[in-house]
């Protein structure tokens, strides 16, 4: 908990953070634009669009900030002071995700503050499953951390980058799957299974849709997008360790 | 309990470099650093200093050989609960500030609590850091970070200090007082295991040395001895002997060795009168220049000129 702690601290403390909410609250000022042009229900598409800003903006830190942690720690030499201290590494790749993590659970928070707060002052309706909404978006956010963590510990930093946003494209497209299975043979069923079991499933995380709308969110469907987003960051974590444990630095 | 801090046995490392390349960092390197010592370990840019460091440490891993530590064999990452380590041209995280980055690192290396607060005060106080506590390392000098590096390195009270270029970027206030604090250390029992271009530093600070070039130590022992093999310079007035060159005042001076000291005196020619009878001072800068140049055949000349190749 020592490295979360410092990891967290810096993390919270640099610009790029700050810089990303200013950039977030900017975006959800001029998101009632977007309801006022629409040709639907205002409201509704502003509370879209705020709550869609949460997603991308909160993955493109995490995919920024993933794929710099252990970069910019192995460039600039921060972790020799680190680890020549009596500290087995997959503790140090375990203390920088927990520290991540949590600067990037501040930062969703603070946007679902902003989100719900402009929502409720425009006179908007701010139902309840909105904040499941984005406690799902914010597992969203830790499992993309998690992937630009292992990209990171595979490759380069841009190519992780890359990948990185990669995966978050397929990892939503893998949510439309089913629908496209009776479009594909029987090989083409397995093949299709197979390459998508080798991504995480975003649209487990997925709920804002209906949530604008005031679907409920069986306790059941929560629980598994939980487990499922837990099981794949201790995946993602776990091959991280393993490969860093072997880099000569 | 061993009389060594540290030992390399047939130590030998090897990077990978692109595709199938294999960079040989180390061959066959053997070294004893005595329990208490200040090793002076010396070597060009390339040399394989800071690979040794840094097998020593756990940032390299796969070596060939044994390393012992406290006697113990490298590896159980607990035994790095007795070393500190600054590295050469050390960077730190931007946004933490100098009491909190000294608290994580002394946690880090065991410390808590009343041990922890002596510990960053102690240190604090020795290289002036107390005003500086609540900075931000973003707006640190190179010779501010060079002392917070050291501070960091020193807040456990280790037993073994491994100081990489310890001198790099300091001016000369400031060498001076790291040559004080790591006298302290000495003085509290702890062993200095430094690496450094500036030999007139290492001279002032270390009793044991090694010299490695292209991963190979050219050679290891005591400073004493190695400052013990310059030549002797006899000047003296009146009939000169055979091979005395011209000095100030009349006076002729005559240099030899120290094994030949006898053979010389006895032979003075009658009515010589010796004024004085001194050991010349290796500069180990040029013993270390003379070393390195005739272990690979070049330079061979100047080296017999300094009077130092064996």
């Amino acid at each position: 908990m020592v490295i979360a702690g410092a990891t967290f601290r810096e993390s919270l403390r640099s610009r790029t953070f700050a810089g990303l909410l200013v950039i977030y609250a900017v975006a959800v000022a001029l998101s009632r634009a977007v309801g006022w042009i629409s040709a639907t229900d205002g409201d509704i598409v502003t509370t879209d669009v705020v709550f869609s800003l949460q997603s991308v903006i909160g993955v493109l830190v995490a995919v920024a900030t993933g794929t710099a942690l252990m970069h910019t720690e192995i460039l600039q030499k921060t972790l020799y002071t680190v680890l020549s201290r009596p500290l087995p590494r997959w503790r140090f790749v375990v203390g920088k995700f927990l520290g991540l993590a949590g600067a990037l659970a501040v930062g969703q928070l603070a946007m679902l503050a902003i989100g719900l707060g402009y929502l409720w002052a425009t006179g908007a309706p701010v139902q309840r499953w909105l904040l499941l909404a984005g406690m799902l978006t914010l597992v969203e956010v830790l499992v993309m951390a998690a992937v630009s963590l292992c990209w990171t510990a595979l490759s380069t930093p841009l190519l992780a980058a890359v990948l990185g946003l990669a995966t978050y494209a397929l990892g939503h497209a893998v949510a439309t799957l089913p629908e496209l299975m009776h479009h594909l043979s029987g090989p083409q069923q397995y093949v299709a299974c197979a390459l998508a079991s080798l991504v995480p499933n975003l649209g487990m995380f997925t709920y804002r849709n209906q949530a604008v709308y005031g679907t409920p969110l069986p306790l059941g469907d929560l629980l598994q997008s939980l487990v499922y987003g837990a099981a794949w960051i201790a995946l993602l974590v776990a091959i991280t360790i393993a490969m860093f444990r072997r880099k000569q630095l | 309990m061993s009389d060594l801090t540290l030992s390399f046995d047939h130590v030998s490392f090897t990077y990978r470099g692109d595709w199938l390349q294999r960079i040989h960092a180390l061959t066959d390197v053997t070294l004893a650093v005595p329990r208490g010592s200040s090793f002076g370990y010396l070597g060009a840019n390339g040399a394989g200093k800071s690979t040794s460091i840094k097998l020593l440490v756990g940032l390299l891993q796969g070596h060939r050989g044994a390393i012992s530590l406290f006697g113990a064999p490298l590896g159980d990452p607990r035994l790095r609960q007795r070393l500190g380590y600054l590295p050469e041209q050390p960077y730190f995280y931007d946004n933490l500030r100098v009491g909190e980055y000294l608290a994580y690192l002394g946690r880090l290396s065991g410390l808590d609590g009343p041990a922890l607060a002596a510990g960053c005060d102690r240190v604090a106080r020795l290289l002036d850091l107390g005003e500086l506590l609540g900075r931000k390392l973003r707006s640190f000098s190179k010779g501010m970070r060079q002392r917070f590096g050291l501070a960091q390195a020193m807040v456990h009270q280790p037993d073994l200090l491994i100081l990489d270029e310890p001198f790099s970027g300091l001016d000369p206030l400031w060498r001076a007082r790291f040559k004080e604090v790591m006298d302290l250390e000495r003085r509290r029992g702890a062993t200095l295991f430094f690496s450094s271009h500036i030999l007139s530093d290492v001279e002032d600070l270390c009793d044991h040395y090694a010299v490695i070039d292209h991963g190979t130590v050219l050679e290891q022992g005591r400073l004493a001895e190695l400052l013990g093999q310059a030549p002797l310079r006899l000047t003296a007035r009146g009939p000169r002997a055979v091979g005395a060159t011209d000095g100030d005042d009349g006076a002729w001076t005559l240099t030899f060795p120290e094994q030949d000291r006898e053979r010389v005196l006895a032979s003075l020619p009658a009515g010589a009168a010796i004024l004085r009878l001194e050991r010349q001072r290796i500069a180990l800068e040029d013993y270390f220049v003379a070393r390195i140049k005739a272990f690979h055949g070049a330079g061979r000349k100047l080296a017999e000129g300094a009077g130092v190749e064996r």
